[in-house]
């Protein structure tokens, strides 16, 4: 079972209105891979990460997750398979605005049908690993870029996924703390055997991956192996 | 220093006087300092005596400067291997890594090729660096730090390259 990609995606195609943003990317995560996206801006990078979180639906194309073709799933099903399957942190704000942390973070397991207790608990544990547990009751708009996105990070670990997928998960962070940051995204991954998709401009975040692939418009350029 | 292999790949295009040598180095490289006429002639001395260069052609009476060189298969070889390998990640490495990249689109290599392996061998590095457990000497991370940076700064210039050499590529097309 372990040999089994966790993520796939089978020449994927994506246009906005005006933008052709993928002209066909395939590739595979087994689990416990990390794997780096880079390339130019505008290349394609989060097209590709929504994609495989199912946020966009390809034009043409497969995606799937744990074996599963998402465009085959009815919306409640993806969605849920979504929820605890794939953990998610987005390149801009995704945060609630008006919820304190605790209960940001702790979202997906209340929707999930956890009871609130427990997945305080959880959440509480995830934003120590991230580092701003004394920031659990404040609301968004009180933090800093770097806070925001450790909040988004301990949101998407919450539930163990199988997947995770970071669009610039260390961007707003300097690198002393991009780094501590990092650390944790491997080791959450690395401990779960979760599959790791990061998109990065960041050559350190990219460093640490056990492969690269970076794209040019809209395609896959090159993948490398860094082992 | 690769100025032997720089000589092969201005060998690559066909054979040569040390003279137009020199001159083909002097214009891949107009910013950085101009070959020297007897390091040209103590190059070609050595790659003939390894078997990587011969002299097709030798003016009667004339100087060495009238002795024709050619790349043999052996230095073509070489060549070609030079350019797919990787510099290893080492201070200074950058002006190499240019060099290459020079002579890979200079004789028509795979430049975007030897771009990519490059990238990666310097991710390698800095991951090595990073993974390097702390230890007590109080100048380790400074030194690390200043080594990162400068794999860092390099990789962004691999990067751009790589998107000129595609741009090129495209316009080209
Ligand atoms: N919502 C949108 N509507 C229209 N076009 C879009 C939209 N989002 C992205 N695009 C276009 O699609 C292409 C790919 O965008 P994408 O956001 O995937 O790039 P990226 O690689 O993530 O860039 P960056 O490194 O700047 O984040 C670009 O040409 C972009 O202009
Ligand atoms: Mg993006």
């Amino acid at each position: 079972m372990s040999g089994q990609p966790v993520l796939e995606l089978e020449s994927v195609e994506y246009s906005y209105r005006r933008n052709t943003a993928l002209r066909g990317v395939s590739l595979e995560l087994k689990p416990g891979e990390v794997v780096a996206v880079t390339g130019a801006s505008g290349c394609g990078k989060s097209t590709l990460l929504h994609c495989a979180a199912g946020i966009l639906a390809p034009d043409a194309g497969v995606v799937r997750v744990d074996g599963q073709d998402l465009s085959a799933l009815p919306e409640e099903r993806r969605a849920a398979l979504r929820r605890t399957k794939v953990g998610i942190v987005l390149q801009f704000g995704q945060l609630v605005p008006d919820l304190p942390l605790i209960d940001n973070v702790a979202l997906p397991l209340l929707l999930d049908g956890h009871e609130r207790g427990e997945a305080h608990v959880a959440a509480r544990h995830w934003l120590e690993q991230v580092g701003i547990a004394d920031d659990a009751d404040a609301v968004p708009s009180e933090l800093s870029g770097g806070q925001t996105q450790r909040a988004a990070l301990a949101r998407a670990l919450v539930t163990g996924p199988s997947v995770v997928l970071a669009d610039e998960p260390t961007g707003s962070l300097d690198s002393r703390a991009g780094q501590e940051l990092l650390d944790v995204l491997l080791q959450a991954a690395r401990y779960r055997g979760a599959a790791l998709l990061m998109v990065t401009h960041d050559n350190v975040v990219a460093s640490s991956a056990d492969r690269e692939i970076r794209l040019r418009d809209g395609l896959i350029q090159h993948e490398v192996s860094l082992r | 220093m690769a100025t032997a292999e720089l000589v092969l790949g201005l060998l690559s295009s066909g054979p040569a006087h040390g003279y137009d040598v020199k001159r083909g180095h002097d214009a891949w490289f107009p910013d950085s300092r101009p070959l020297a006429f007897g390091q040209v002639y103590t190059t070609l001395g050595r790659l003939e005596r390894d078997g990587l260069v011969e002299v097709v052609d030798k003016t009667s009476g004339g100087g060495p400067d009238r002795t024709v060189y050619a790349l043999t298969s052996k230095g073509r070889d070489h060549l070609a291997d030079w350019l797919t390998d990787p510099v290893p990640p080492a201070w200074g490495s950058a002006d190499e890594v240019l060099r290459k990249l020079v002579a890979a689109i200079r004789t028509g290599g795979d430049a975007a090729g030897f771009l990519a392996r490059q990238r990666a061998s310097h991710l390698r590095r800095i991951r090595e660096l990073r993974e390097t457990p702390a230890d007590d000497d109080p100048t380790s991370p400074l030194v690390r730090e200043y080594i990162v940076a400068h794999l860092d700064a390099d990789l962004r210039w691999l990067d751009s390259a790589l998107d000129r050499i595609s741009e090129q590529r495209g316009a080209h097309q």
